[in-house]
């Protein structure tokens, strides 16, 4: 399979292609939405800025929605997972609006929530014991948990760690970081994307 | 529960990791992308590539090294050292950096920082605090601890993160190499006054030096370098030692 990585231009998108070549796939990197839209899989990464990110997928943002809905199998990380909901006190702009809800700054005693956290989960995609690493200032608020396939606590504020929708799974942390539990975890997410393929 | 870090710290010298006196007495010991996936294996949870090359040739050989050691590590990656401008953040970020550590242009413009944590996240700027006991107080320091400035540490840690610093690595000039234990007393006058997360330097020599950092001196995370690289200890001993303390650490599993 192809992925088209979604580049906002800012961060550092080498680990994570590198990660997912690293699961025998063959790897995109665009800046064009468009691209992403006619994509066979596509990779939302994690760094950047909201506002930015949100002006370069505006052009398409319905169709996107469109597609994702429909069952275009995505992967979202931290940054990426945020842009699936509707917006972001973070900043301007409009997220994708896959999942309703938006994302609010972390309310713990130590902010951006940094290292390596544990999940509460029941996925197959994760380990509740196997601690995965996180970057972030912001946290996803979904309006219905129906979603959530994972929670993470950070100073008593919890927030979904793993997202699923259609064939889309977000995550906060960052899997491409996070070692050989990282690892695990793509290699069984793209288990389940060839799986439905 | 979110663990607490322990960091691993190269020092760069034109391509290769390097021991001694900086920028005196360097001493060749590996290839920094070996010994960082090495260091990795060992359950190290980031590393930091500091670059101390006396010459600016070390500039676009540190590119390659960063790039070299991104393609092996699945770990977050810090890199320090030289760092002037927005565009030596951005070219380290794009070569395969996850954070860069920015110590004396920030003392020099402190804008610097607000304009990486605006345009890159607050997440991937951590500001690096050389700090020299005076007296009652600390002084911040530049230039590998060799210059003064006339920055209170404290004040000018309240500054950063204020400017949007995502981290502050906080080094006691005085402790370092000493292995007789961090400065427990600046950790702790830091912390106070940081909302970001505080990461210990300067003076590591047993595991009961860095659980002392993280209860005492309240530090998220701590860098160790020396005790490591001269084999005198492991990352997975020391963290066998923190978490019998009752300490949350990860514990890599086997690959």
């Amino acid at each position: 399979m192809i992925a088209t990585v979604l580049d906002f231009g800012v961060g550092n998108v080498h680990s994570l292609t590198r990660g997912l070549l690293s699961l025998g796939l063959s790897i995109e990197v665009t800046d064009n939405p468009r691209e992403a839209l006619a994509s066979e899989l596509l990779v939302l990464p994690g760094v950047g800025a909201f506002s930015a990110a949100a002006r370069q997928l505006a052009p398409v943002r319905e169709e996107l929605r469109a597609a994702l809905a429909d069952g275009l199998p995505c992967l979202a990380i931290c940054l990426g997972m945020q842009l699936l909901f509707h917006g972001s006190e973070e900043g301007q702009g409009k997220g994708i609006g896959l999942i309703g809800g938006c994302s609010t700054r972390l309310t713990g005693d130590r902010v951006p929530h940094m290292g390596w956290n544990t999940v509460a989960t029941a996925s197959p995609l994760l380990s509740d014991s196997q601690p995965m690493y996180f970057a972030h200032s912001y946290a996803c608020r979904p309006n219905d948990p129906s979603a959530v396939g994972g929670w993470t606590d950070c100073d008593g504020d919890r927030f979904p760690a793993l997202v699923q929708t259609a064939r889309t799974t977000g995550v906060q942390f960052h899997p491409e970081k996070s070692g050989e539990a990282g690892r695990a975890f793509l290699r069984t997410w793209i288990k389940e994307v060839e799986r439905c393929a | 529960m979110l663990t607490r870090r322990i960091i691993v710290c190269l020092d760069v010298a034109v391509g290769r990791v390097v021991k001694g006196t900086k920028f005196e007495q360097l001493r060749d010991v590996g290839d920094p992308a070996e010994l960082a996936v090495r260091y990795e294996r060992d359950s190290a949870d980031e590393v930091v590539l500091l670059d101390v090359s006396a010459y600016a040739e070390g500039r676009r050989t540190m590119l390659d090294v960063v790039r070299r050691t991104a393609d092996k590590l699945s770990v977050p990656l810090t890199v320090g050292g030289r760092i002037r401008t927005i565009a030596d953040v951005r070219q380290l970020l794009r070569s395969g950096a996850d954070k860069v550590s920015i110590n004396s242009a920030a003392v020099a413009d402190p804008f610097l920082i607000s304009r990486a944590a605006d345009q890159f996240g607050s997440q991937c700027v951590v500001v690096s605090i050389d700090a020299r006991r005076h007296t009652e107080s600390w002084r911040a320091y530049t230039h590998g601890g060799s210059r003064i400035t006339g920055l209170d540490v404290v004040d000018w840690a309240r500054e950063c993160v204020a400017r949007g610093a995502g981290e502050l690595l906080v080094t006691s000039v005085d402790c370092d190499g000493m292995r007789e234990g961090y400065d427990l007393e600046l950790l702790r006058s830091v912390r106070a006054v940081s909302r970001v997360p505080v990461i210990a330097s300067g003076g590591a020599g047993t595991a009961a030096h860095v659980v002392a950092a993280f209860v005492d001196g309240m530090a998220d995370a701590a860098l160790i370098a020396g005790i490591v690289h001269d084999g005198i200890t492991t990352i997975a001993a020391l963290k066998a030692d923190v978490a019998a303390a009752g300490i949350p650490v990860r514990l890599e599993t086997a690959a």
